[in-house]
């Protein structure tokens, strides 16, 4: 029986299919989901979300949020997620630097612009890899 | 009577204006269209936020998250959502009413630079400040709402509320103040979610929510959860006021134009007549240094 994939953001729903196993970057590490898995309900690190179909590994990129599988279906929701093909090498490593460069001009901004930064540079990092690996 | 070249002035400044809120409401109406639509594409995420909320409220029978409890209400918070430009009818000014209405101490955060002039004019206390771009993504809602909930959680502010002309069709635009935080409940917060995905709530109840496993602990994924629902919440909302706000302008720039119109025939009868009554005069003149000749 195969597994129904779905990633959804608050802006769009980025991904949805049938597939045959995905690896999902928890907080506590990687799992991989298989058909039959039960029921789980997990909180979701950046990372890279790894789908299996048909013998061919897709990756995506996301950030920050939950994943739900309940019976045949997974269901991720994620702050941001991009598959790999639409990740921009460039416009990445601008942000990247960007973000890099504020952290370390700004001593002392407040706590939250700090943890919003070192979360962009994370998830830049993140999409680099997935980028990187498919090369 | 005006004379013709006058009333010619005035027509070609009366077509121009014509011709410019006609591109504006063309404007309007496009970014409208597309501000529904993105109101649309978040409903997936809400649909699965409240099943997940629900598989946890039935395993967590008390919360100690801050956003639960309930606390004495000294200063109100309350996040204004307003347009950056003008030119959209009463859109503004019937908010701004709201929020006179609000007699109790608060503090507000707003969003757009005319509810930052407002608060600022009417001497409120103002926390922050945030632009309303055209585009609303949900990275520049989540700087809003994460910055009044940490002024929640430091207890600057008891409540965070917000007031956004909620979009009802695009004639009608309700202005409406909602609580944000402190949440009631996790079933408010749950059924908020489910019509806001457009769906019944007999739809979502499963059974296999006793056995769902949580990685980790049921208790820290719903603290986790709930920050992201806020945000959710906000960022719908600032959605919703795009919309209303482009076809507050779509309106208003429709009203312009049809006067633009009706003046503009008003004006060409009126220049039609003078043109006339010369022609008249000039006739009567030479006709009269005939019979003089």
């Amino acid at each position: 029986m195969p597994l129904t994939l779905e990633i959804v953001t608050p802006e769009a729903r980025v991904y949805s299919d049938t597939i045959d196993t995905v690896v999902l970057p928890t907080s506590s590490g990687e799992v991989g989901i298989l058909p039959g898995h039960i029921p789980l309900l997990t909180q979701i690190a950046n990372g890279e979300l790894r789908v299996t179909k048909n013998g061919q590994t897709l990756w995506l990129a996301v950030s920050g949020g939950f994943a739900e599988v309940e019976g045949d279906k997974v269901r991720v929701l994620a702050e941001h997620a991009i598959t790999e093909e639409k990740i921009d090498v460039n416009a990445v490593e601008d942000a990247l630097k960007r973000a890099e460069q504020q952290l370390s001009d700004a001593q002392g901004i407040d706590p939250q612009q700090y943890e919003r930064l070192q979360n962009l540079v994370r998830y830049s990092g993140v999409q680099l890899a997935v980028k990187r690996r498919r090369r | 009577m005006a004379s013709t070249r006058d009333i010619r002035r005035r027509i070609k400044s009366v077509k121009n204006t014509r011709q410019i809120t006609k591109a504006m409401e063309l404007v309007a109406a496009s970014k409208m269209k597309k501000a529904q639509q993105a109101a649309l594409a978040g409903r997936p995420y809400a649909e699965l936020m409240s099943q997940m909320l629900a598989a946890l409220a039935d395993r967590v029978e008390q919360s100690q998250h801050p956003f639960l409890a309930q606390r004495e209400i000294k200063v109100r918070g309350i996040i204004l959502i307003t347009s950056d430009k003008g030119l959209c009818g009463p859109l503004n000014s019937n908010l701004f009413k709201l929020v006179t209405d609000i007699k109790t101490p608060a503090k507000y955060a707003v969003i757009g630079r005319k509810g930052a002039q407002f608060i600022a004019r009417t001497r409120r206390q103002l926390l922050a400040d945030f632009p309303a771009n055209d585009r609303t993504t949900f990275a520049d809602v989540k700087v809003v709402a994460e910055f009044m909930v940490q002024q929640f959680l430091e207890g600057n502010v008891d409540t965070v509320e917000v007031v956004w002309p909620r979009f009802r069709n695009t004639l009608v635009q309700v202005p409406t103040l909602m609580p944000l935080l402190p949440l009631s409940s996790l079933k408010e917060a749950i059924d908020g979610l489910v019509s806001d995905a457009g769906l019944t709530p007999a739809s979502t109840p499963r059974a296999t929510d006793s056995q769902m496993l949580f990685e980790p602990a049921a208790t820290s994924v719903l603290e986790a959860l709930l920050p992201l629902y806020v945000n959710r919440g906000l960022y719908l909302m600032a959605l919703a006021a795009k919309a209303s706000e482009h076809s507050a302008r779509m309106v208003a720039m429709k009203t312009a134009k049809d006067n633009a119109t009706k003046l503009l025939g008003d004006l060409t009868l009126e220049y039609n007549k003078a043109r006339q009554a010369g022609i008249t005069q000039e006739i009567l003149e030479i006709a009269a240094a005939q019979f003089a000749a």
